[in-house]
């Protein structure tokens, strides 16, 4: 039998720590579209000019935002929130090595994959993200 | 690790987000101690004991294999 006891509602803390990881987290990511979509469109990516290089390096710039907005999070959330915030972290990062490495011997051997950077930073994202998608379900 | 958390709140009418407010931790920290899937370090152990008023052994009961070696 279920009560009002059995609520699943989201408690004051949780909504107050959300609040907070938004509030740092949101403004990195819509810096980091706009700076990037900036970079596509005007930065001349794939010319000769060598603006190209630093255009290509500013979308980095609201990631370390970003990072530092996760790495606040971190410091923020509770025992076990951090816990599994690290558990997904930690199985994307282990995706990602074994990612760099597939990709780094295949080249060793003749086999270069072209964009490898973006499998291994997709494969540690989607690793980290599932966990993490997981572990909120448990 | 068992423990009667589950019990103490219910008998104090609260849900796990009003238990999770006091202890200033997630409502799915509690769930997840609720259910032992997860034992508290000792400083949230002693803010629950705490909050309700009884030792940390009175609300935690060691399962045999937490205590084997002794």
């Amino acid at each position: 039998m279920t009560s009002n006891l059995d609520s699943r509602e989201p408690s004051a803390t949780d909504r107050a720590t959300k609040r907070a990881y938004k509030r740092e987290f949101v403004p990195g990511i819509v810096a980091y579209i706009l700076i990037l979509s900036a970079a596509l469109i005007w930065g001349d990516l794939d010319g000769n000019s060598p603006a190209r290089f630093v255009w290509a390096i500013v979308p980095v710039l609201p990631m370390v935002w970003v990072a530092i907005a996760v790495l606040r999070h971190i410091r923020r959330v509770d025992e076990y929130q951090r816990f599994l915030l690290l558990q997904g972290l930690g199985v994307g990062f282990a995706l990602a090595m074994v990612a760099s490495l597939t990709v780094g011997l295949l080249d060793v051997a003749g086999l270069s994959i072209p964009g490898s950077a973006w499998i291994v930073y997709a494969v540690g994202m989607l690793g980290w993200l599932v966990t993490a998608q997981v572990s909120a379900r448990r | 690790m068992n423990n009667n958390l589950k019990t103490l709140r219910e008998e104090r009418g609260w849900t796990q987000g009003a238990l999770a407010d006091q202890l200033g931790v997630s409502r799915q920290t509690v769930n997840a101690l609720e259910t032992g899937r997860y034992d508290p370090a000792l400083p949230l152990a002693f803010r629950i004991a705490h909050l309700f008023g009884r030792p940390i052994e009175a609300i935690f009961i060691p399962a045999p294999e937490d205590v084997r070696g002794q």
